[in-house]
């Protein structure tokens, strides 16, 4: 079996699912050590407030407490982020949200540690704090950062096509409706982990992160140490997300390994701890108005998006910058004013989160276009095939569609299936006090960095004196399946079986720099890479061998597993003995791949250009939620769920279907019970009794389809496929809902008290069909 | 460092509680452990009940079925017994928590934590449950209803633990009704939930009715003024709207970060018209009792 070659298309099991399911594998919470020390932070439990002492004479004097330090000890920058580096590792003048860290305690156990944090006292003024993203930008409102010259701006985009507002002036039919969309909580089940070690003028981290290169630069600029000698792991995460797209625990395990050298420090965020002080999905407000002919051609759309970013940048620039390129949906709009606020708040931290703003739009647009089929009586599947963006379209955006495009084969194979041909009759069939409706959502997601931003990957692939093949991954499997990906990749060029292979996972002192695990760009790239590397060690070892066994020439050799054949005469060598006979420069092969940008100029703006618009690459789906509401308690349920969606060629289903699965499943969350509430800044959800993601009994089954449409930049077709899903769900469900009930909540998520008071308020002789 | 007992009989738990009297007792833990995790208590010492297999199980005595206070959710669920004269009760404890949760909490806990949302609650209140108490040197019984007092308050004395619940075997009803309204379909919080016992006759109509809601007042809610209004009326609408009328009136809802006080007062009545349902056979949890013997 596992001799079995590796081939693209194929369904197989992914290879990191055995020593995952046993425990064999270990995920940077999973290291212990004996002469082990815990190292943990206390954090500041207020808003807002200027820091004037932090009392740490008690805790230091504990029996069994190595360090107490605060920002006086950290000699850096003491500053992180990845495009404004405004976050400190520990908070100097001020407090910025309730979770910002004040103090780094490092202990021989546990209970020590908490004993310390717990005598820490803070002499801390509250100051006014501010909690409303619109409310943020008035004159005198209280500013998050103070030297900030834009006050609690980070980031103002505009994007303008056509005759922009003026579009409206020729629609006849025009809609308009504000989304509020809620912060969600990425809930990985490895919560924020790592060790770190100082020994032999190495400081070596250990962590849970989708982004090591990075974060070996980022870490040790803001604790003042020498990049070189930095080195950082990364094991599988056990999830991320994207909340793990940055630095986490790094900067902190680095500081307290500095203090306390030669010996193993680890750092394990409780959950509490990881909901109060994690990034999240930014909650947004979305101002939509759609315009469209009578027969229901899309003609303007204007859209102010509000976009709540916490006190730290933490991506949401680009996360922003993402959500406006995307606001216009995969349609044909000639004429757009699209605006994006990125703003400070005191609120918990925005943050990278799978789809990286696109969710929020997607919510809106999808439902807008849902409202204006109803003002034009077209059935909404219809409005949305025929607006649909075709190949050599620009997008709302402004940006021309040079790749594949199969948004509208994704709407037909939706208007073809089963559950929607049966739809009807199943929606009449509703039990009492039950009403059943289904709903579309279209979607798309652009892949990779954007134009400034080099996406690069590095691949590098060895033969080993064994005889296998082993592959330096240097991009982060966060969970998606990736890594098991590249070695399917590089076995079907090499044409050699899992046992043939190896795997080096990410580790800034053995693999290739390649990028963080994001942007569903991680495959693309890295794997674009991994071709090239392998196509040369395949030639070589081609070449090579025919040299040795006097064949004609390489055409007439090729790889089996564990073996290089002479094809004419039947004689084989064994790889073992092909890799004793190279030298080490031959026995390796590395490769870089950068993915190409779009040569449209959609904007003059340099700051939105380096914040990623325009892209080129987009995956795209249709989905359809079919709800069941009770209208006596508002519980939505969903009683079937169909994804259809074009990621190009798949390589294999089985991870295939697991990613679409997975961020149905988060998207179902987002629409019906996630929500992570907060009161002028404190978090009142603070854990996962109170902050509520779905059990396995409260998800449907899901039904996923692919078009498979060839990518010719993809590796062997490929787009990507880790965020799609997570678009479609929400209005996908809103639109459901309001089909089954005539009612549409505006402000998510669609909890069964939030339906209950819609369909309170709605008269009875308006029911929607 | 915190001690933890595990007794095996009741002999060795006098001499713990003698030795501890400030120990928290407790059998699965699913409510004390998080509450200790959480920092909301910090007892000296625990004393486990779990191994005294003397408060495990479900026996039949008389006209009465008694339940061990330490018997675990799972095993409830399981019983023959249970299943068969009170499914009521095992349609509540089928909604509590998860698998994880059922197999480790016990009955007995559900009743000392006393929470307005205890699953088990409403139901043993329509059951007429009554509870036993024992001490070193006595052993007393009153209903379940003087015994929870208020949220979180019991009338356990210091000295006294649950020692099982005392359920009439024959109940006089043919229908009966459980829904709760979580936020989700396991794990979750009641934010309103109500158990209905009906006896309706051949021609349909109600010739006596318990209800109990949770998680809409201080303790379980009874209302007498809504189930004698039903008695001697059919299940249909407009009897049933009254009757969520009355209890809407009934209940004392709060907000919390689950749900308001409104949603909770509105729902309290809305279950009441799916009653009707049940009735019918429509709802999906609806299923007719044996005839008593």
């Amino acid at each position: 079996m596992k001799d079995t070659p590796l081939e693209i298309g194929r369904a197989a099991p992914r290879f990191d699912a055995y020593a995952k399911l046993t425990g064999k594998e270990k995920y940077a919470s999973d290291f212990y050590a004996p002469d082990m020390l815990w190292a943990g932070v206390k954090r500041a439990g207020v808003p807002h407030a200027r820091i004037r002492w932090i009392k740490t004479d008690d805790a230091i004097r504990i029996p069994g407490v190595l360090s107490v330090l605060t920002s006086k000890d950290v000699r850096g920058t003491n500053r992180q982020g990845v495009v404004r580096k405004d976050q400190p590792v520990l908070a100097d003048d001020k407090v910025r949200h309730c979770g910002d860290p004040l103090a780094l305690v490092v202990a021989e156990d546990r209970e020590t540690l908490a004993k310390a944090l717990a005598s820490i006292s803070l002499d801390i003024e509250p100051l006014p704090g501010v909690f409303d993203p619109e409310n943020a930008m008035a004159q005198g409102a209280p500013l998050v950062h103070e030297e900030n010259p834009e006050g609690n701006l980070l980031l103002k985009g505009s994007l303008e096509a056509g005759m922009g507002e003026k579009g409206f002036e020729e629609c006849d039919e025009t809609v308009e409706a504000l989304f509020r969309l809620p912060s969600q909580e990425h809930a990985y089940l490895e919560t924020e982990a790592g060790w770190a070690i100082f020994k032999d003028d190495i400081l070596e981290i250990t962590a849970s992160t989708q982004s090591p290169f990075r974060d070996r630069y980022e870490a040790a600029e803001a604790i003042g140490f020498d990049m070189h000698k930095v080195r950082i792991i990364a094991p599988y995460c056990g999830g991320a997300f994207g909340g793990k797209d940055g630095i986490t625990v790094q900067s902190l395990l680095g500081l307290a390994a500095l203090n306390n050298p030669g010996r193993p420090v680890k750092m394990w965020w409780a959950r509490e701890e990881s909901i109060l002080a994690s990034a999240k999905r930014h909650p947004a407000r979305l101002y939509y108005k759609l315009g469209a002919k009578k027969d229901g051609i899309f003609h303007a759309l204007s859209v102010r998006i509000y976009f709540d970013t916490g006190p730290y940048d933490n991506l949401g620039g680009a996360v922003t910058a993402l959500g406006l390129e995307h606001s216009g949906g995969p349609y044909r709009i000639p004429n757009t004013s699209l605006k994006a606020w990125a703003v400070f708040t005191n609120n918990p931290i925005g943050g990278p989160f799978r789809g990286f703003g696109v969710p929020q739009v997607t919510a809106a647009m999808e439902q807008t276009v849902d409202m204006m089929a109803k003002s034009l009586g077209i059935s909404p599947l219809d409005i949305r095939v025929k607006n649909a963006l075709r190949r050599g379209d620009r997008n709302p955006a402004g940006t021309t569609l040079t790749g594949s495009t199969g948004i509208g084969e994704c709407l037909r194979k939706i208007s073809a299936s089963r559950l929607w041909q049966e739809s009807e009759t199943w929606k009449k069939a509703s039990p009492p006090f039950k009403k059943r409706g289904a709903g579309l959502a279209s979607a798309m997601q652009g892949m990779g960095y954007g134009p400034l931003i080099p996406d690069t990957a590095n691949a590098k692939i060895e033969l080993t004196q064994e005889g296998l093949f082993r592959v330096f991954c240097g991009v982060v499997d966060m969970g998606q399946g990736n890594a098991s990906t590249y070695l399917q990749i590089a076995g079907e060029i090499l044409n050699q079986g899992l046992s043939g292979m190896e795997l080096v996972l990410p580790d800034t002192a053995r693999t290739l720099p390649s990028g963080s695990s994001s942007a569903s760009r991680t495959t693309f790239t890295y794997g674009n890479a991994l071709i090239t590397a392998s196509k040369t060690m395949k030639k070589r070892l081609l070449e090579r061998a025919s040299d040795l066994l006097m064949a004609k020439g390489p055409e007439e050799m090729t790889l089996v597993p564990g073996r290089v054949r002479h094809i004419p005469s039947g004689k084989e060598m064994p790889l073992s003995a092909l890799a004793g006979i190279l030298s080490d420069a031959e026995r390796t092969s590395v490769a870089r791949y950068r993915t190409p940008s779009a040569k449209d100029s959609p904007t003059r703006d340099p700051n939105l250009s380096l914040h990623g618009i325009p892209h080129i690459v987009f995956s795209y789906a249709a989905h359809a939620a079919f709800v069941e509401v009770d209208t006596l308690t508002g519980l939505t349920e969903v009683k079937g769920f169909l994804a259809v969606t074009d990621c190009g060629r798949v390589l294999n289903p089985q991870i295939f279907e697991q990613q679409i699965q997975g961020g149905i499943a988060q998207g179902l969350g987002y629409a019906l019970c996630e929500e992570l509430k907060t009161d002028r800044g404190v978090i009142r959800t603070p854990d996962l009794g109170t902050y509520i993601i779905p059990t396995s009994i409260d998800l449907p089954d899901m039904e996923s389809a692919a078009v498979e449409l060839h990518e010719e930049m993809g590796p062997f077709g490929l787009k990507g496929a880790g965020e799609i899903a997570m678009n479609g769900p929400f209005a996908a469900v809103a639109n459901a809902i309001a089909d089954a009930c005539g009612i549409r909540i505006f402000e998510g998520p669609m909890t069964p008290e939030r339906v209950l008071g819609a369909l309170e308020k709605k008269p009875s002789c308006q029911e929607e069909g | 460092m915190r001690r933890v007992f595990l007794a095996n009989n009741t002999n060795e738990l006098w001499d713990m509680l003698r030795q501890y009297p400030e120990a928290a007792i407790y059998a699965g833990g699913t409510d004390l452990l998080v509450r200790m995790r959480k920092g909301i208590c910090d007892p000296s010492a625990l004393i486990c009940l779990e191994r005294m297999d003397c408060l495990k199980g479900v026996r039949e005595e008389g006209d009465q079925i008694f339940i061990g206070a330490c018997t675990s959710h799972t095993a409830l669920l399981a019983d023959p017994i249970v299943q068969r004269s009170f499914p009521v009760l095992a349609a509540a404890i089928s909604r509590l928590g998860s698998p994880h949760i059922r197999n480790m909490g016990t009955i007995g806990g559900n009743i000392v934590t006393a929470s307005p949302a205890g699953d088990t609650l409403p139901p043993l209140y329509i059951l007429g449950a009554a509870v036993e108490i024992m001490s070193m040197d006595k052993t007393r019984r009153l209903s379940l209803a003087d015994f929870i007092r208020g949220p979180g308050h019991t009338d356990l004395k210091p000295g006294e633990i649950l020692a099982g619940v005392w359920i009439k075997k024959d109940q006089p009803y043919n229908i009966f009704s459980l829904e709760k309204v979580g936020q989700r379909k396991a794990l979750a919080i009641s934010i309103a939930s109500l158990a209905a016992l009906l006896r309706v006759s051949g021609e349909g109509i109600i010739e006596e009715a318990r209800l109990a809601w949770g998680s809409v007042g201080p303790t379980v809610t009874v209302s007498k003024e809504a189930e004698s209004f039903l008695a001697g009326k059919r299940p249909e609408p407009g009897a049933l709207g009254e009757a969520a009328r009355i209890a809407m009136d009934a209940v004392s809802p709060i907000d919390d970060v689950r749900a308001s006080k409104s949603y909770r007062r509105l729902v309290s009545g809305n279950l009441v018209l799916r009653l009707g349902a049940s009735v019918d056979g429509n709802s999906p949890q609806p299923a007719w009792l044996p005839p008593a013997d």
